[in-house]
């Protein structure tokens, strides 16, 4: 099984499954002391907010991240990337229900509903971003009949991507969003086509039992561990807004050490092939981070022996 | 056609990285029963290093064993049938990777020349015919094949890392989806990126 340097309180589901080669027990995930994000109210969203979100565009920002939470709605949307363009409808989960629905308008005639979880809702969330991309706010255009304000998160570093975000003036939902590459290429993006509010008779989540957003130890600047599951060798980090899975496997019989890397949209798949005294190991990133966070989450897997 | 030509019908298509899981199986499972198969396995591997530039090694390498284990290990990513062909082409890869390596600790000291330094002489180049060398007018045979054959080494490397991205993009894009939900926006967007068919709902509980 896989072993980290450092033990905290993640999500880490428990395995039940095969677990990998002895040389798996070897192996372990590099870490770095966390950035401290210090617990202070603002007085603002909601109760809770363990930072300082001083800006209009902070503000801006935590409003469009519990948007989802916080709303119930139902619309048609419009999703592009390269080689690939469908409308689909959603639907907010409802009540207690911890699934929203969609169904691909394109796919087939008589689509099948497909279910959605509902997003983290947590204060925190606006503080990590807030911490590693820059918000800035301005107006906006006119998305399915509603009024928007621009929302624009650039990264502090190059550990990012950037996005622009039309959010709904009112409910601070994302109606439109594009996912913009290193080079200033958009990657990838979604508009509402239309989209209708129902009533919200309570403040607070509609969704009382969301994941809870488990943030454990950084690995790389920026990205701490969501979840881990040692014995499979599968770890999910994210910044708050961008997510990146590894995982880790026994190098195949034959192939040699080397890296590769396709991209399809805004999500990245890196593999790398090594050996160490411990075997071949396969590493794979799969995430929407540009090529240097992969490698760099790909360098955070570390032999155990390595371990302090 | 007999069972015998069948087999090393089967066999070309491994060395080809042609052949799928069951015919990988049943060649590898024919070559571990016959010697003589075996050998003329052997043979041609010998050959075709040996047009590629490679020496020839004394050293048995019984790739078959290993790929043999790694389908009886039954891992369900080896029916993928792009992973299938990793396997396959691995086959070949791992012999020309393995009789460099095996070369490379026993010249690491002193490294063998590929040709003769002696100038003027005749130069017996394993794998080509014996040349007259000419000095100062035209680049020895030898070098030449050697950086042609790094860079082929190196275009393997990079096909072969370039498939097993693809792959293992197919293989965990779903799961990466349902993990990536939680912290987007839009939740739905992370699982429309996906093709139903490849999505992992369990990975999301």
């Amino acid at each position: 099984m896989f072993a980290f340097r450092n033990h905290s309180s993640t999500s880490a589901p428990q395995s039940k499954g095969r677990c990998l080669s002895p040389l798996a027990t070897l192996i372990a995930l590099c870490l770095f002391v966390p950035t401290a994000v210090f617990a202070q109210s603002d007085g603002g969203l909601q109760s809770g907010t363990v930072c300082n979100l001083d800006t209009r565009a902070q503000q801006a920002l935590a409003k469009m991240l519990q948007a989802s939470s916080h709303q119930r709605y139902e619309g048609t949307v419009l999703y592009e990337r390269a080689g690939n363009r469908q409308f689909v409808t959603v639907s907010s989960p409802i009540d207690n229900a911890e699934q929203g629905m969609l169904r691909r308008m394109n796919a087939q005639a008589d689509p099948p509903p497909e279910s959605w979880p509902a997003p983290f809702d947590s204060p925190q969330r606006a503080c990590d971003v807030a911490e590693v991309y820059l918000p800035t706010l301005e107006s906006g255009r006119i998305v399915a009949g509603r009024a928007t304000q621009r929302l624009t998160l650039r990264p502090r570093d190059t550990l990012r991507l950037t996005y622009l975000i039309d959010m709904d003036s009112e409910t601070g939902l994302a109606l439109a969003m594009a996912t913009v590459g290193s080079e200033g290429n958009i990657l990838e993006r979604y508009v509402y086509a239309s989209i209708d509010y129902q009533a919200v008779s309570e403040r607070g989540p509609l969704v009382e039992k969301a994941l809870r957003y488990g943030r454990g130890r950084s690995v790389v600047p920026g990205y701490f561990l969501l979840s881990e599951d040692a014995d499979r060798g599968v770890f999910v980090v994210s910044d708050g807004l961008a997510t990146a899975s590894i995982f880790v496997e026994p190098l195949p019989p034959g192939a040699p050490v080397g890296e590769g890397a396709v991209i399809e949209g805004a999500t990245l798949t890196y593999t790398r092939g090594v050996r160490s005294a411990a075997g071949g190991l396969l590493i794979s990133v799969l995430g929407e981070v540009p090529v240097v966070t992969a490698r760099l989450l790909a360098d955070a897997v570390r032999p155990s022996e390595e371990q302090s | 056609m007999k069972a015998e030509e069948r087999d090393r019908e089967a066999l070309s298509a491994v060395m080809d990285g042609e052949a799928q899981e069951l015919e990988l199986r049943r060649a590898l499972d024919a070559v571990a029963a016959d010697a003589s198969l075996r050998a003329w396995w052997q043979r041609h591997h010998r050959v075709r290093d040996a047009l590629h530039g490679h020496f020839p090694n004394d050293t048995q390498i019984d790739v078959s064993k290993g790929v043999l284990e790694a389908l009886e290990r039954g891992r369900p990513i080896s029916r993928n049938p792009l992973w299938n062909m990793a396997v396959a082409a691995s086959v070949t890869l791992a012999v020309v990777m393995g009789a460099q390596q095996l070369l490379l600790p026993s010249t690491a000291g002193s490294p063998v020349p590929v040709v003769s330094e002696l100038g003027g002489a005749v130069v017996p180049v394993l794998g080509a015919q014996p040349v007259q060398a000419s000095l100062g007018s035209k680049p020895l045979p030898g070098p030449t094949q050697q950086s042609v054959t790094a860079q082929e080494s190196s275009q393997n490397i990079a096909m072969v890392y370039d498939r097993l991205a693809r792959d293992r993009y197919r293989a965990f894009n779903g799961r990466h989806a349902a993990a990536a939900a939680y912290s987007h926006p839009a939740p739905y967007i992370s699982y429309v990126r996906v093709p139903e068919s490849q999505l992992d709902v369990s990975a999301a509980e």
